[in-house]
């Protein structure tokens, strides 16, 4: 493998006439595209059958939506094999896997929902895309870490600024603008975690090395701490001023792993937990929406028909799925408020049963474990937290709602990563994806598993240095 | 840091093992206990969601109907009865919350196309381009019948059912009160409720089939019932003589037993029986004894549920039979159809369809067929013989006796059919015994004709009528018109068929 780590790219007279070959690559990409093929025709085929359970009927356009989404799975799978292909096989197949059950189950609940989130699905494509084409290189995003902790900040606020957030089932992380409402809670989930894996590498030692002691508890210097403080702030604000339990939980875990991971340092952990355990046991005496939804966790048929509903109806519907569901599209999971969002979990376990429950569990796994093999391959810090933050993202916001849904923990509005319905969502899960397999695609270049050519910017200014020699070459001629 | 990942990753695996734990937990572990709670309304929610095929009348009249409705409503289907209250009682009705009735009930599975042959059926009509599963039910039941009763009953509280002797088959079952199925199937939670709990408030329990859920005092009808076991254990044939009487004292007792308003009554069990005297039918009651007598009844399906294809039906009772030896005056009054004696007015039309039959007791059903989507037969009822309480000599006999109560007995004011054809019947007139309102009463009669030939038998009950000093209200005579009514509407009126 050594022998093609070096450089084998050829520039003559300034254009890259070779692209080399890369077995391994290549095999990656093959994965990649017979496991694209396979999540797009097990959609078609669940898009079908539920369409047989509710309608009786073989839905009239189905080639023509499998054919769009082949076109956009291999559209995405063409980008990647051009711009990053040797990055891990399975992460786009599982993402499209489940975006795929999430959508035929919204189809199956809301046809007007389902025409936005076909449009949503697009632009999230478009935001894979682009996201792969413009961060050519990981470390890029490492140089704007700042802008990204500031950006991630504003996004996180903006709910806030009258007039432009709206409040929509009591939480207020929507904005407003026009025709289009977003959760930008969603992006600032990914900029963050960019902004943390740059600060944290920068700084792990200087964090890491404890200058404070304070009984058995070793503090690092309060200045290094200070971003941190911030972001806790964030999830602070986030909990007591949009009411929303899940992002703010989902942030703090967010933070406290990621500081664990840099630091080497359990203690951060622990920490962690005690300050959680302090804000959650506060805002329970302080705040009545979360009382309530500790005591619907605990007793949800204390009031089966109001404050219990929602979590009844989904073990309800749960339990009439059993093991091998009630059948696609047979099922009644429309009796869940709001199935088609945070409890899109219990209309797959309603109507896949447990078999395709458990199906969809085993993907959040494959995702998390493919994501933190990311984290152990790369060589560099800010890449490694990188990929220990996005994965954190996506596995613990799936553990969140998945476990709110069916009472594990109490219950918190939060989407299900690529399966739930809702724009900011899907677009921000997949910009995520996409960095996840940027990063993959750099690691597998300096472990040598391919070679490291250069990225389309990279050509391009090669192209235009090679230009301007032989213009500087034609003048000295002349 | 690898070490750290590592921790990770198991920590992340460990959270959705939890998630999978749970996930059995619920959908294995605890699934049959919460699919029974009572707050869980999947099952019926998928029922209901359902496409549901239509109940029509044997002479094909839809008597309930589904539509599918605009996007938006809670349900995909809406309900309709287009009869209205017509047939409330046999199709019964479909709701979401509060449950359903009749063959809504019975034939659930058959509207929506779930049984096993349909879903057969099914798979293959999809590859063939059929349209789906859903039944049909066919009702046993005449729309045209079923309006005559209506309109004979003339909003009166009781009930007219007309069977077919020889199959048991139904074709006209009414009774007041009732109820429409349309002011609330299709309402609102608070709203359906609302009407709902007020109909079951209601006296007389419109939302029962009386016809068949409930059970009244039978008065004098009972004596075919006495009759066909007195003749059966041989202690009583047509030449059995019975001496005029005003009073007689049975056993045990010092208060006589007297006839219908005092009256001297007696002579040949024919005579008795055409002028329906109380004392003859009291002796041989007591004659035959507590043990023959309940054996008796028993043999006539007194006790039991009524075998028909409709949920919850009532059973007839001859009262409390423990200590009947201790208590034959009891008994013997119980013999012309008093005291706890209690019939379902269903039971005695085929009381009289069994001595129409020569002794065969049909079980009565009101469904004669079901359908698929495509029109194909799933079912079709077969008659089945319930009960033989009497041998077709007795048959005969019974039949003659109750000629005569429709020639020269109490029905002969009132049933003389149409065209001449002979008819049989046997009026009865259940004095309840009320303290405060002694002229309170049932007004029955059984009937079939033509009596050479029966293709239909009768039973009329008006419940709860009341004697004026000018008029008695007897069973001849209030309940005679309403069966004679019936039966030429059926035989030379414009039901008659063929």
């Amino acid at each position: 493998m050594t022998d093609t780590a070096a450089p084998t790219w050829h520039v003559e007279q300034g254009d890259i006439v070779e692209r080399p070959d890369s077995p391994l690559a290549r095999s990656r990409r093959t994965t990649e595209l017979t496991l694209l093929v396979m999540a797009a025709l097990i959609t078609g085929a669940a898009y079908t059958v539920t369409a047989l359970g509710t309608n009786a009927e073989i839905p009239p356009g189905i080639v023509f939506f499998v054919a769009i989404l082949l076109g956009m799975l291999l559209c995405a799978h063409v980008v990647v094999r051009l711009v990053a292909r040797g990055a891990d096989g399975t992460l786009l197949p599982l993402a499209a896997l489940l975006h795929g059950i999430g959508f035929v189950m919204i189809a199956r609940l809301d046809d007007e929902l389902a025409g936005l989130q076909a449009t949503w699905s697009l632009v999230a494509i478009v935001a894979f895309v682009a996201t792969l084409l413009v961060v050519q290189r990981a470390s890029d995003l490492a140089r704007y870490s700042w802008l990204f902790f500031f950006g991630g900040a504003f996004l996180l606020l903006l709910p806030l600024v009258p007039g432009l957030g709206v409040n929509i089932n009591g939480a207020r992380i929507w904005v407003s603008l026009g025709p289009v409402n977003f959760q930008p809670g969603e992006f600032a989930k990914v900029f963050l975690a960019i902004f943390f894996a740059s600060y944290l590498a920068e700084r792990r030692e200087l964090i890491a090395a404890s200058t404070w002691k304070i009984g058995p508890l070793r503090l690092p210097e309060p200045r290094y701490i200070a971003p941190i403080v911030m972001a806790w702030g964030f999830a602070v604000v986030v909990m007591v001023f949009q009411r929303d339990l899940g992002s703010s939980l989902l942030f703090f875990t967010l933070f406290v792993v990621m500081m664990w991971v840099a630091t080497e340092r359990v203690s951060y952990l622990l920490v962690g937990a005690v300050m959680f355990a302090a804000a959650a046991y506060f805002s329970w005496t302080q705040f009545s929406h979360v009382q309530t939804r500790v005591d619907i966790w605990l007793d949800p048929w204390a009031d089966p028909l109001d404050r219990g509903y929602q979590i009844l109806q989904s073990l309800y519907g749960l339990a009439d799925g059993g093991l091998t569901g009630t059948g696609l599209g047979r099922g009644n999971p429309g009796q869940v408020p709001e199935a088609q969002n945070d409890f899109i979990f219990s209309a797959i376990g309603e109507e896949w049963g447990l078999i395709g429950a458990s199906a969809v569990l085993m993907a959040f796994v494959l995702i998390v474990g493919a994501g933190l093999r990311i984290a152990l391959r790369t060589d560099r810090t800010f890449e490694k937290l990188l990929a220990v933050g996005l994965t954190t993202i996506v596995g613990i916001q799936g553990f969140i709602i998945i476990g709110g849904v069916i009472k594990v923990v109490p219950l918190t509005g939060i989407t299900l990563p690529f399966v739930s319905y809702g724009g900011s969502s899907l677009v921000a899960n997949y910009v995520l994806l996409a960095l996840l397999i940027r990063l993959s695609d750099s690691s597998a270049r300096r472990l040598g598993e391919l070679p490291d050519d250069p990225t389309p910017t990279e050509r391009w200014k090669a192209w235009r240095l090679g230009r301007r020699l032989r213009n500087e070459q034609h003048q000295a001629a002349a | 840091m690898n070490r750290q990942i590592r921790q990770l990753a198991l920590g992340l695996m460990a959270c959705y093992v939890v998630l999978f734990v749970a996930l059995n937990y619920w959908q294995v572990g605890r699934k049959q206990e919460l699919d029974a709670r009572f707050d869980n309304t999947r099952q019926v929610l998928r029922e209901f969601n359902k496409p549901r095929g239509p109940i029509v009348t044997s002479d094909g009249i839809v008597a309930a109907v589904s539509f599918p409705t605009a996007p938006g409503e809670p349900y995909d289907y809406r309900r309709e009865y287009p009869t209205g209250d017509l047939l409330a009682d046999i199709t019964g009705y479909f709701t979401f919350a509060f449950g359903s009735t009749q063959v809504e009930r019975m034939y659930g599975d058959v509207l929506t196309g779930s049984t096993t042959e349909q879903q057969i059926r099914g798979l293959g009509d999809l590859l063939t381009g059929g349209t789906g599963s859903t039944g049909t039910v066919e009702l046993a039941v005449r729309h045209d019948a079923q309006e005559a009763a209506k309109f004979l009953l003339g909003g009166r509280t009781g009930s007219i059912t007309v069977i077919e002797p020889d199959t048991g088959a139904i074709r006209a079952m009414y009774s007041n009160p009732t109820f429409d199925p349309n002011t609330f199937v299709n309402a609102d939670f608070d709203v359906a409720q609302q009407a709902i709990t007020d109909l079951q408030n209601e006296p007389g329990s419109p939302l029962l089939a009386q016809a068949y859920q409930e059970r009244y005092m039978p008065g004098s009808t009972f004596k075919v019932i006495t009759t066909g076991i007195a003749l059966e254990s041989g202690i009583a044939t047509l030449d059995t003589a019975f001496p005029d009487e005003r009073e007689w004292v049975p056993p045990q007792t010092n208060d006589p037993i007297q006839n219908y308003n005092g009256s001297l009554c007696g002579g040949d069990l024919a005579t008795v029986f055409a002028r329906s005297c109380n004392i003859p039918f009291a002796k041989l009651t007591t004659l035959l004894g507590p043990e023959a007598m309940v054996a008796g009844t028993e043999a006539w399906g007194i006790g039991e549920p009524l075998p028909i294809d409709l949920p919850r039906p009532a059973a007839s009772t001859f009262g409390n039979t423990d200590n009947l030896a201790q208590e034959l005056p009891l008994l013997a009054i119980r013999g012309f159809g008093q005291s706890e004696v209690q019939m379902v007015p269903l039971h005695m039309a085929m009381v009289a369809g069994t001595v129409a039959n020569g002794g065969q007791m049909m079980e009565p059903y009101a469904v004669e067929s079901t359908f698929d989507q495509e029109g194909r037969v799933l079912d079709r009822t077969t008659p089945q013989v319930w009960k033989t309480p009497i041998s077709p000599q007795t048959a005969e006999i019974e039949r003659q006796l109750m000629i005569g109560v429709a020639e020269r007995g109490t029905a002969s004011c009132c049933i003389a059919l149409n065209g001449g054809i002979p008819v049989a019947a046997k009026t009865g007139t259940a004095e309840l015994g009320d303290p405060t309102n002694p002229d309170l009463s049932h007004a029955w009669i059984l009937a079939f004709a033509p009596a050479d030939d029966p293709q239909y038998a009768v039973s009329v009950v008006l419940t709860n009528v009341q004697s004026t000093a000018d008029v008695a209200a007897t069973g001849g005579r209030l309940a005679g018109p309403i069966a004679k009514g019936m039966l030429d509407f059926l035989l030379t009126g414009p039901g008659a068929t063929g």
